[in-house]
């Protein structure tokens, strides 16, 4: 350390106490900067020339991402050519993603509609198993594992899933059997949820279909629309998924048309059951029945039939958590 | 000689300035060196001579308006730095170059949380792993920087260096 110079050495004993005062007053300075510029906006003369000042320095320091841009703008057909390809892809995609969208959107209007006949009417249920599936092609029934000792009843409403199944037709102590609303013998009464018409749904003893015979020639119905439940009769319970319109049929010379409906619900499969006590057996048939019956436009009548039900459900939910 | 030595610390700081700004690919972002405390370190080590701490927070003050940072913040770490360094280095200079480097290390990392504190602070709090690298990368960085600016420095003020 002999080597070092006197200049170099000089600084080793400071001059005074300039350095720790300095750096004193630059700490002071830069607190009361930062406190004052958290305060307000006092400072924004300052930031505005300095930032005049670092534009010559921004700019260069922005060079090389310019250049890369550059680059970007000389790049090679091919993979242009690919990129294109791959967006109209995933355009594609994207479209084909979009009508589901509007599918599912459909649906959840659907879903509301029912979840609101639903709260309006509900009631007790019960879970029961599928024991067995009849075997016989020209009768559609299923066992169920619950019976008189569980409360249940002839004529009592059998649901699953996704729609109704059916109705108990023999109750044994403790078991039952339920008739398919598939079965050759079985009506239910249903509702376009689209348009409201009422009318009955049969079983067409295929084990797959139901047929809405008689229907008007000019009624409101279309492939794909839902039938629920319309409660009328008071045996089945209002508002539950019946079945999905698939075909639509003109008889010829005959003014009136069939509709072909695909059942909603899981039948002729095991599983569960649920059995449903429909409360006020007669109550539907003098009100909605009634009121459904006397209003011939049927399209109308749809329109204002769901409002009152639909105004309840979206608060229902949203008051459980 | 002390104007043609300011000349080339301004110039330094300046080229530190354009690397502590330039865009980096998004890999190498996170092991940017602090050029600015590196920078003013050495001037402050081996250049005594030179108003550090007012360069040092003046540049701090420009770094604040180009991050947009509270105005002080930046000019807050670097005075320290240049201070702290200013202060030790007579014992700094004793020490041979990777002793040297090893010791420093603890003033990069002091600039850091510095900075990560005052983010803090002002609840602009950013990924704390990304807060350290850049400590490693500079104490990896100082032993070359030195020996650099040293080596270009040294034909001019001989007498600075043993």
């Amino acid at each position: 350390m002999n080597t070092l110079s006197n200049a170099a050495r000089k600084p080793l004993f400071p001059r005074g106490p300039g350095l720790g005062l300095e750096y004193l007053l630059f700490v002071i300075l830069s607190i009361g900067l930062m406190v004052a510029d958290s305060r307000g906006e006092r400072f924004r003369p300052i930031r505005e020339w300095a930032s005049v000042a670092l534009r010559p320095l921004l700019w260069v320091t922005s060079l090389p991402h310019a250049t890369v841009q550059l680059g970007q703008h000389l790049d090679s057909r091919e993979h242009l050519l690919a990129e294109n390809r791959e967006l109209k892809n995933r355009q594609l995609e994207l479209a084909g993603r979009l009508q589901r969208m509007a599918a599912l959107e459909a649906e959840n209007q659907r879903i509301r509609e029912l979840l609101s006949a639903a709260s309006s009417l509900q009631s007790r249920v019960l879970i029961a198993e599928v024991l067995a599936v009849s075997g016989n092609a020209y009768r559609h029934q299923v066992l169920l594992g619950k019976g008189e000792r569980d409360g249940v009843y002839r004529g009592q409403a059998v649901v699953d899933a996704d729609g109704i199944m059916g109705q108990v037709i023999a109750v044994n102590p403790t078991t039952a059997i339920a008739l398919l609303i598939t079965d050759p013998e079985h009506g239910i009464p249903v509702q376009v949820t689209r348009t409201g018409l009422q009318t009955v749904a049969l079983g067409r003893g295929d084990g797959q279909t139901l047929s809405l015979p008689y229907l008007p020639g000019n009624a409101d119905v279309k492939v794909g629309d839902l039938l629920t439940s319309s409660g009328l009769g008071g045996r089945f319970p209002p508002g539950y998924p019946v079945g999905k319109v698939t075909q639509l049929r003109h008889p010829a010379g005959e003014n009136f048309m069939e509709a072909i409906a695909m059942p909603a619900a899981q039948l002729g499969r095991g599983g569960q059951a649920l059995l449903v006590w429909n409360d006020q057996p007669g109550a539907t048939l003098d009100a909605s029945a009634v009121a459904a019956l006397m209003a011939p436009p049927p399209a109308d009548a749809a329109r204002r039939k769901p409002l009152p039900g639909k105004r309840v459900p979206p608060a229902a939910p949203e008051r459980r958590p | 000689m002390r104007r043609g030595g300011f000349g080339a610390f301004l110039a330094s700081l300046l080229l530190a300035l354009l690397l502590q700004l330039v865009a980096l690919p998004d890999l190498l972002e996170p092991l940017r060196p602090l050029w600015l405390p590196l920078i003013l370190g050495f001037w402050a080590m081996f250049m005594p001579d030179m108003p550090v701490l007012a360069v040092a927070w003046i540049a701090g003050l420009l770094c604040d308006v180009a991050y947009d940072a509270p105005l002080g913040q930046y000019a807050l770490g670097l005075v320290t730095v240049a201070f702290l360094l200013r202060r030790l280095r007579g014992t700094l200079l004793v020490f041979p170059l990777w002793q040297a480097t090893l010791a420093l290390a603890p003033a990069w990392a002091m600039y850091a949380f510095l900075m990560f504190w005052i983010d803090g602070l002002t609840h602009h709090s950013a990924d704390a792993a990304r807060r350290w690298l850049p400590v490693l990368t500079t104490t990896l960085l100082w032993p070359f920087v030195a020996g650099l600016l040293n080596g270009l420095l040294q034909p001019r003020n001989r007498s600075v260096l043993p």
